[in-house]
């Protein structure tokens, strides 16, 4: 297993190159190996059952990883690793991660294909922005569902009434009122002990994060941070710093991945590899415990298309037979709270996921980009048919036909979907629980899905 | 047989610089009239290139070879172009990714649509500070400041260019247009944008409609 020094030398040491020169090949080396082992996406089959194919992405992914490398933006070097450095990383990886303590103790585990054992849900509103006098109560509907194993943060728009910038003494303030914060939505949710899984959301500058991560603020020692990767393949000194923060102390650490389908990884099936390889990205260089992926869309900004559902069908089945390292997807969706559309969204994704072996990140509504359309429910209704997914013990196949019925009812309004409700709208603040509205809109759509095959009465 | 303009067209959508660039020394030793080359060949070809890029039909990397090989064609022509600045380009803008903000795919996505549409565009990268976006505009002497930032931890800093122009009292020199992930209409009115754009595609729209109303103010 390479160390940390070994890593920063090949930073600092490794073969110059332009940034644009390392985007423009980036799509050549993957069309490479999605020409020689075959990659090819099926748009009839959005949950492919085939484990020839994912073998073949895992070893497509593996080739492209080993001759493509990384890009350190900060030296403007890549950063290489060998096959068998990258297979000692996959063979060593992290098998299980404990979040919590007493009995909120969560363990989060890699999962097999269509594996009965449930998803390990984390549960967050992936940074939706919201109102300060709200924030408490946002992520309180989070951390207080039945299902959630760890929770994580909104972002509030103002902190003491002031608007917050990127890199000034007030992000280091506002960083720790996140977290202060979040373990006080904790409390109130009557889960005081509650794993926080990525503790700072609000702070973009790495001192401001590190400041905020104490025990005096309510970070528990197995709380943690998630780091993500730059577009595509790529890290930074910031984020490497964290990376040393939480291997000095003993934070658990995953990475974030979400290459743009569309963007220099190109199509569906070169995309689906550049992810996997940053699974590799994550192991080897940031030390991650477990991966997030979010593969996007480039123009839709949600991960719920037909090309998306395939890629992130056939990347965590690639991952789950052939590490043992835990993967989790964060469903993002094009409608907001409390539609039809964000409900059957929600579902393809999560049983997509499911059944292909990743655990779940719920999640992010309405794009994950518009203020206060982020609540507990959306993250129910994907952990729910998560475990509904694992409780049938659903084959691929049968996912296939569950998830293909969903997509026909909304795969036209992608671009123009709903924005749906905010929090205040679709929420009682009073009870904070979902209107009866939404829990209506809820149970029509468990009655409706019946016939596709999906049994909500065995949850 | 295709003429010249339909290979530049071609070799356009091929992303070839190779006979881009020939193609160009072709035309203009023929005597073509530089501006009818560039609109008709190589701008039609780069509006091809952008409908496929929203079709996903072309990715990001196809978009670039293009318009590089776009760019390197037209630097041959700009010699024999005839009041250059006025008849060629639909405006000068400033582009930068936001102070604190290091994500700068769409910056460049939007940076290459703009250039493809005719625009002078100066590309300050990522991490840039609302005051460097200023002076840069004074240099240059831009129509358009466009900012881009796709973290809600970094876009606050967007509202200090409608505030800082004023303060400065230069607000009346320039239009400003705000983009990004976490960037929504309402948002970028509120913090003083003329313009707003959803998408690259969005973002050159409303360019070119920021430009009518400048010089429809002039």
């Amino acid at each position: 297993m390479l160390g940390f020094w070994e890593v920063m030398d090949r930073c600092d040491r490794g073969p110059l190159q332009k940034e644009k020169q390392y985007d423009m090949q980036l799509v050549r080396a993957a069309r490479k190996q999605a020409a020689a082992f075959d990659i090819r996406f099926d748009p009839e089959s959005v949950i492919p059952d085939d484990d020839d194919l994912a073998d073949r992405l895992y070893q497509a992914a593996l080739a492209f990883f080993v001759e493509n490398g990384v890009y350190c933006r900060d030296t403007g070097r890549l950063v290489r690793f060998s096959r068998r450095e990258v297979e000692d990383s996959v063979e060593n990886a992290p098998r299980s991660i404990t979040y919590g303590q007493g009995r909120e103790t969560a363990v989060m585990t890699s999962r097999k294909v269509e594996d009965a054992k449930p998803p390990f849900i984390t549960m967050t509103p992936v940074g939706t922005p919201v109102a300060e006098e709200r924030f408490v109560a946002m992520v309180q509907s989070f951390a207080q569902e039945p299902l959630a194993q760890t929770f994580s943060s909104a972002f509030s728009q103002t902190v003491n009434g002031r608007v917050i910038k990127a890199g000034s003494p007030q992000e280091t303030e506002a960083a720790i009122w996140n977290v202060v914060k979040l373990r006080e939505a904790a409390r109130l949710a009557g889960r005081p002990t509650i794993g926080i899984h990525n503790l700072v959301t609000n702070a973009e500058a790495t001192d401001a994060t590190l400041a905020a991560i104490q025990p005096a603020f309510g970070a528990l020692p197995n709380d943690g941070l998630g780091i993500a990767a730059i577009s595509e393949l790529k890290v930074d000194y910031e984020r490497l710093k964290k990376v040393v923060f939480c291997r000095h102390s003993g934070h658990n650490v995953y990475g974030l991945y979400g290459p743009l389908l569309g963007g220099f990884a190109g199509g569906a099936e070169t995309t689906a590899i550049v992810h996997v390889a940053h699974h590799f990205l994550g192991l080897l260089i940031y030390g991650a415990q477990w991966h997030c992926g979010f593969p996007l869309h480039l123009h839709h900004g949600c991960n719920s298309s037909r090309d998306l559902l395939w890629l992130i069908a056939i990347t965590s089945q690639a991952l789950s037979r052939n590490t043992r390292t835990p993967i989790s997807v964060s469903p993002f969706s094009a409608a907001g709270p409390c539609t039809d559309m964000v409900v059957q969204e929600m579902c393809a994704i999560s049983i997509a996921a499911t059944v292909s072996g990743a655990n779940l990140l719920a999640c992010a509504p309405a794009r994950n980009r518009h203020p206060e359309r982020g609540t507990g429910m959306e993250a129910r209704i994907c952990a729910e048919a998560g475990h509904l997914a694992a409780r049938q013990a659903l084959t691929r196949a049968e996912a296939n036909r569950v998830v293909t019925s969903l997509l026909s009812l909304y795969e036209e309004k992608l671009a123009d979907a709903p924005l749906g409700l905010c929090l205040a709208e679709c929420y009682d603040l009073d009870r904070l629980q979902p209107t009866h509205e939404y829990m209506d809109l809820y149970d029509r759509f468990k009655a409706q899905v019946g016939v596709m095959g999906l049994n909500y009465s065995l949850l | 047989m295709d003429t010249i303009l339909e290979k530049i067209i071609r070799a356009t959508i091929d992303g070839d610089e190779e006979k881009t660039v020939a193609l160009a020394r072709h035309a203009m030793a023929d005597g073509m009239e530089p501006f009818d080359v560039i609109q008709n060949g190589y701008a039609r070809g780069m509006e091809i290139v952008g409908e496929k890029f929203a079709e996903l039909e072309y990715f990001l990397p196809e978009v670039m070879l293009a318009a590089d090989a776009v760019t390197a064609a037209i630097d041959i022509i700009k010699p024999y172009l005839k009041e250059y600045g006025e008849q060629s380009v639909r405006g000068t803008i400033v582009i930068a990714t936001i102070q604190g903000d290091l994500h700068d795919l769409g910056k460049n996505i939007v940076k290459i649509m703009l250039e493809v549409a005719g625009f002078s565009v100066h590309d300050l990268g990522a991490d840039v500070t609302v005051r460097d976006l200023i002076d840069k505009a004074e240099a240059v002497q831009a129509d358009i400041i466009a900012a881009s930032a796709i973290l809600t931890t970094t876009m606050n800093h967007m509202p200090d260019i409608d505030g800082i122009l004023k303060e400065l009292g230069i607000r009346d020199r320039y239009m400003i247009l705000l983009g990004g992930a976490p960037v929504i209409p309402q948002w970028a009115k509120e913090a003083g944008a003329d313009g707003y754009g959803e998408d690259a595609a969005e973002a050159v729209e409303m360019a070119r409609r920021l430009m009518q109303l400048k010089r429809g103010g002039e």
